[in-house]
C-alpha cells in the first residue's frame, strides 16, 4: 500500500495535480472540501504492535479508533486523552491530523502528548519515519509533534505510536446545581486542590465533575466535594465527547472558545442555555443561529484565547482566525520544506 | 546541505563596533568572558564566540539577529551554561547571546495553573518566587538551567514519570526569527485550521531556529502529602525489575531513580549520604492526598519486596528529602570527584520499558569492558539512564575507549527501538547517532532548518547534520 501511495503522490507532484487524504471523513468538516484525487487511509489498517507490557501500541493510519480502544480496553489500558471519533469508523490517522482531544484534554494531556513516534510519506513522495517507543525523545525536531494536527497538509501519516495509561480502577461522576460563574471557580479550584479530576463540564445549570484513579483516592474526593451521584456517567460522558448530547442538537453554527481558565462567565450567546463550559473552564461552546462571531472574538481575545466556529462554518474565516504574518509565513516555510510542490491541501 | 563559513574579520569587527554602539559595555569582549561562554558541562571541548552580549529586551534581541542575519554571523544563545553535547561551543565564532539579565517573572496566574517568564529566569529562582502559591514547577534537571535554556534542550528531570518534560509543560512561547520578528506561540494563541504546533518545534531546536525569549509553564498544587524513600537491592536486576513492574502497573510515582553499587559509592562519598551501602539502590517518591499516598506506598513496598529490595528509609522532613535528591542531582559531581584527575561525561540513551533490563544489562557489558570505572544512573521510570563514564582526558587511548563505549550504547539502544538521547539533546557529540536514528528524515530536518534560518545563523553546526 506504501508503494501504491508514495507513486500516487510522486506522479501527482510531476503533474502539479493535488491530492486529498481522507479516512472515515468524519472530521471533514474542520476543513474545507480537499481537490484531486483521493488517497483513502482505510486502505492501511491495523494494529503493528502491541505489547499491553511496553505501554506503547503502533498502529497504521486506516485502523478505527475503536478497535484500537476496545483491543487497550482488553488490556486494561487507553488513549488516555480520549479522543471523539464523530463517526463510527472514524480512524486513527484522522483522529492524529486533527489532534482533537476528548474530556480528560486538560487533566491527562493532549493527542500530541501521547504521540510517541510517526511515519510519514511527504509531498515527494519519501516515506519517513520520526520518533518511536520511548517516552522521551529529545534527538533532533519534533516532527511528530508537528506532523500531530497538521490535517493532511504535510504529508500522509501513515503510522503512529502511541503511549498507553493504565485505565483508572475506579470512577464516579458528581453532578452539583450550580450557576456557570461559580461553576468556573470550582472547577479550577477542585483540580488545583489535587483531586483526581479528569473531566469537568458545566452545561444546563449543571457541573459535571468526573474523578478517577485509585479507589481511595476517588472515595476521599467524593467525601470532600459532596453533590449528587450521576448513575450513568460512562454514557453521559461519551454522549458529551461525541458531542451527541442534547446541548449539541439543533441547526445553528457550534462555536468553541479557548480562552484562560479562569475567563468570568460573558453573556455571548442568547441566553444561558446556549452556553457550556468545557475542559476546567478552558473551552466554552456556544451555540447560536444569529452568530456574532466577531464580538465573541473580541471577547475571546481578552480573555486571552480565540473563538471559531466548530461546525456550520460558511467560511474559511470562520473556521480559523487569521494568523499573525511571521507566524503564518513560518508555517508556510514547514508546510514547502514537507510538500515542495503542494500536492497536499493548502495550508488555510 | 547545509553550510556555514567563518565570517571574515573584519565582518566581525562591524558588528562588534556596531553592537557596542548600541549595548555599551553588555557588550562584552574580554578573553575571560568569551571563554566562560566557550563551552557548556560535559566533554571539555570549547571554541570561543567572538563576543558576548547582554540583552535585556525582545526588541534588543530582534535587532541584534537582525543585524546578524545580514552580516551573517553566528549567534548562540547561552542559558546558564550546563548543556552536555557541546551545545554552546562557538564552531564559528560569532555572537553569544547570554539571556542571564532577562529573569522577570512576567505574571503568575494561581487560577489557571500557569505563569509567564523571561527566559533567563533559572528554576530554582522561579519556584522560589511561587512559593507563596502554593504553586509548584516540576522539571529539575541536576543543573540549576535556565528555563530558555530547558525549553531548548527540550529538558527533563527527576518528575518527569509524573509531569512530563519541558514539552509536555510549555503552553506558549516568544520566539524571535533569525530575520529579527518577535512571534508568539502557543495553545491559545490562534492557528490556522491545520495548526502547526510551533511551540513543539521550538522546544528542543537547540538555538538553532531561533531565540527564545518567554515561556507560558504549567504549574502544580504542592501535593497534600509527600513522602520520599530509598530502597536497597541485592542486584541491579531486582532494582530494574522493580521500575518496570511498578511502571506497568501504573503506580503513579513522582519520582523513581536507580543508581548502580558504583554511583551509590561515589554519591555516599562525595554527598555524606549516611546509613547507606554501596549497592543498587532506587531513590523513590510519592505525592498525593495522604491516603493515597499510603497506598502508593504499600504497593511499592509489596513489588521491592519480590524483587529482593531492603526495608524503606523514609524522608518525610522537608529538609530530609532536600537532602535525598540534592545527592541525586549531583550524581554528575560525584562522578567527576570520585577518581582524582578523570573526567567524567554521561550516555543518555532511553528505551522502551519493556527493554529496560536488557538494555541496562547490555550497557554495563560494555562499560566493563571498557576497563574504565563507570556508574549507572537514570531517571529509570521513563526508561532513560546514564552510563557516567570515567576518563583520563590527558590519555588518548582512555579518551578513544570512553568515546566507543558510549556510541556502542547509544548504538544499542536504538536496536531497541530506543533513542541515543532521552534528555541532553543532540549538540555536536550526537549528530551521527541522530543519522542512525532518523535516517532519511534527516533530511527534512534538514530542509526545515533552512526554511527558517536561510543564511544558518542561529547556532551553525548543531542538532542537524550539516550534511
Ligand atoms: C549536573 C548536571 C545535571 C543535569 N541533569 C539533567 C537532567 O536531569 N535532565 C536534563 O534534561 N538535562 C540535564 N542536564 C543538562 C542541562 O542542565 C540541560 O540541558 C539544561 O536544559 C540546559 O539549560 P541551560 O540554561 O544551562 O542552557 P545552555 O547550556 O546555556 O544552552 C543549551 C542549548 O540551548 C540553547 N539555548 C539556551 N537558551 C536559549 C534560548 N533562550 N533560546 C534559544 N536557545 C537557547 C543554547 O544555544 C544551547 O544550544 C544536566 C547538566 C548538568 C551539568
Amino acid at each position: 500500500m506504501i508503494e501504491s501511495w508514495q507513486n500516487q503522490i510522486k506522479a501527482a507532484a510531476a503533474k502539479g495535480e493535488k491530492l486529498t487524504i481522507h479516512g472515515s471523513g468524519s472530521k471533514s468538516f474542520l476543513a474545507p472540501q480537499g481537490q484531486g484525487e483521493v488517497l483513502d487511509t482505510r486502505a492501511h489498517a491495523g494494529i503493528v504492535e502491541y505489547d499491553p507490557k511496553e505501554l506503547v501500541i503502533v498502529v497504521r493510519c486506516g485502523t478505527a479508533i475503536a478497535d484500537v480502544e476496545k483491543a487497550m480496553a482488553a488490556a486494561d489500558q487507553m488513549l488516555a486523552f480520549e479522543p471523539p471519533h464523530f463517526g463510527e469508523h472514524a480512524t486513527m490517522g484522522g483522529m492524529v491530523a486533527s489532534s482533537l482531544s476528548g474530556p480528560r484534554r486538560p487533566y491527562s494531556g493532549a493527542v500530541r502528548d501521547f504521540v510517541l513516534g510517526c511515519k510519514v510519506i511527504d509531498g515527494k513522495g519519501d516515506h519517513l519515519s520520526f520518533g518511536g517507543k520511548v517516552m522521551k525523545n529529545v534527538a533532533g525536531f519534533d516532527v511528530s509533534r508537528l506532523l500531530t494536527g497538521s490535517l493532511g497538509t504535510l504529508g500522509v501519516i501513515t503510522e503512529v505510536s502511541f503511549k498507553c495509561l493504565p485505565l483508572p480502577k475506579a470512577q464516579q461522576t458528581r453532578a452539583f446545581e450550580m450557576d456557570a460563574q461559580s461553576a468556573i471557580v470550582a472547577m479550577n479550584r477542585w483540580y488545583a486542590e489535587a483531586n483526581p479530576v479528569t473531566a469537568t463540564t458545566w452545561v444546563n445549570g449543571k457541573l459535571y465533575v468526573r474523578l478517577a484513579g485509585a479507589e481511595p483516592a476517588v472515595n476521599s474526593a467524593v467525601a470532600r466535594l459532596g453533590g449528587e451521584a450521576l448513575s450513568d456517567d460512562v454514557d453521559w460522558w461519551r454522549d458529551w465527547r461525541e458531542q451527541s448530547h442534547a446541548f449539541f442538537g439543533g441547526d445553528g453554527p457550534l462555536i468553541r472558545v479557548s480562552c484562560k481558565s479562569t475567563a468570568q462567565w460573558g453573556d455571548l450567546a442568547n441566553g444561558a442555555d446556549m452556553q457550556a463550559i468545557d475542559w476546567g473552564g478552558a473551552q466554552r461552546w456556544l451555540r447560536t443561529a444569529s452568530i456574532a462571531l466577531p464580538a465573541i472574538r473580541e471577547w475571546a481575545r481578552a480573555e486571552g484565547g480565540h473563538a471559531s466556529v466548530f461546525r456550520g462554518a460558511t467560511s474559511q474565516a470562520e473556521r480559523s482566525e487569521s494568523l499573525q504574518p511571521a507566524l503564518s509565513e513560518v508555517s508556510q516555510k514547514i508546510k514547502a520544506s514537507f510538500d515542495p510542490y503542494n500536492v497536499f491541501p493548502s495550508l488555510s | 546541505m547545509l553550510t556555514f563559513e567563518r565570517p571574515t574579520e573584519t565582518a566581525v569587527a562591524a558588528t562588534v563596533n556596531s553592537l557596542r554602539a548600541s549595548y555599551g559595555d553588555r557588550t562584552v569582549t574580554t578573553h575571560a568572558v568569551r571563554e566562560h561562554h566557550s563551552h557548556g558541562e560535559g566533554m571539555q571541548d570549547s571554541a570561543l564566540p567572538d563576543v558576548v552580549v547582554f540583552p535585556e529586551t525582545n526588541e534588543e534581541i530582534a535587532s541584534i539577529l537582525k543585524l546578524c542575519n545580514q552580516a551573517r554571523i553566528p549567534v548562540i544563545a547561552y542559558g546558564t551554561g550546563t548543556s552536555l553535547e557541546g551545545h554552546l561551543k562557538a564552531l564559528y565564532g560569532g555572537v553569544c547571546l547570554d539571556l542571564s539579565r532577562m529573569t522577570k517573572v512576567l505574571e503568575i496566574n494561581p487560577e489557571d495553573l500557569d505563569c509567564r517568564v523571561q527566559a533567563g529566569v533559572t528554576r530554582e529562582q522561579l519556584n522560589a518566587d511561587i512559593r507563596h502559591t502554593g504553586l509548584f514547577f516540576p522539571i529539575d534537571p541536576g543543573a540549576n538551567a535556565s528555563i530558555g535554556g530547558m525549553s531548548a534542550t527540550r529538558a527533563s528531570g527527576t518528575n518527569a514519570v509524573r509531569y512530563g518534560t519541558m514539552r509536555e509543560n510549555v503552553l506558549g512561547l516568544t520566539v524571535i526569527t533569525p530575520d529579527g520578528r518577535i512571534i508568539k506561540t502557543g495553545t491559545r494563541a490562534r492557528k490556522s485550521s491545520a495548526g502547526y504546533d510551533l511551540t513543539r518545534l521550538y522546544i528542543g531546536s537547540e538555538g538553532t531556529l531561533g531565540i527564545i525569549t518567554e515561556i507560558q509553564l504549567k504549574l502544580y498544587g504542592v501535593p497534600e502529602r509527600i513522602s520520599a524513600a530509598v530502597c536497597q537491592f541485592g542486584d541491579l536486576h531486582g532494582a530494574v525489575n522493580t521500575v518496570i513492574m511498578a511502571m506497568q502497573l501504573g503506580i503513579p510515582m513522582a519520582r523513581i531513580e536507580l543508581l548502580d553499587d558504583m554511583q551509590m559509592q561515589a554519591c555516599i562519598k562525595y554527598s555524606k549520604l549516611e546509613g547507606l551501602e554501596p549497592k543498587p539502590t532506587l531513590f523513590m517518591e510519592f505525592h498525593g492526598t495522604d491516603a493515597y499516598v499510603s497506598e502508593q506506598i504499600e504497593q511499592m513496598k509489596s513489588i521491592t519486596a519480590d524483587h529482593g529490595g531492603s526495608d524503606y528509609r523514609f524522608a518525610d522532613k522537608p529538609e530530609d528529602r532536600s537532602k535525598l535528591w540534592k545527592a541525586r542531582h549531583d550524581v554528575y559531581w560525584a562522578g567527576m570527584s570520585f577518581v582524582p584527575g578523570k573526567q567524567c561525561f554521561a550516555t543518555d540513551t532511553c528505551v522502551p520499558i519493556s527493554r529496560l533490563a536488557d538494555c541496562i544489562t547490555e550497557a554495563k557489558r560494555i562499560a566493563d569492558a571498557s576497563g574504565l570505572i563507570c556508574m549507572i544512573v537514570g531517571h529509570v521510570g521513563d526508561g532513560n539512564f546514564h552510563v557516567q563514564i570515567t576518563f583520563d582526558p590527558n590519555n588518548a587511548d582512555e579518551h578513544q575507549r570512553a568515546d566507543d563505549a558510549a556510541s556502542r550504547i547509544a548504538l544499542v539502544a536504538i536496536e531497541m527501538g530506543g533513542t541515543c538521547t532521552g534528555e541532553h539533546g543532540i549538540g555536536i557529540h550526537k549528530l551521527d547517532a541522530l543519522k542512525v536514528e532518523h535516517g532519511e528524515g534527516v533530511d527534512v530536518m534538514r530542509t526545515i532548518k533552512q526554511a527558517l534560518d536561510p543564511h544558518n545563523i542561529m547556532n551553525p553546526g548543531k542538532t542537524i547534520p550539516m550534511q
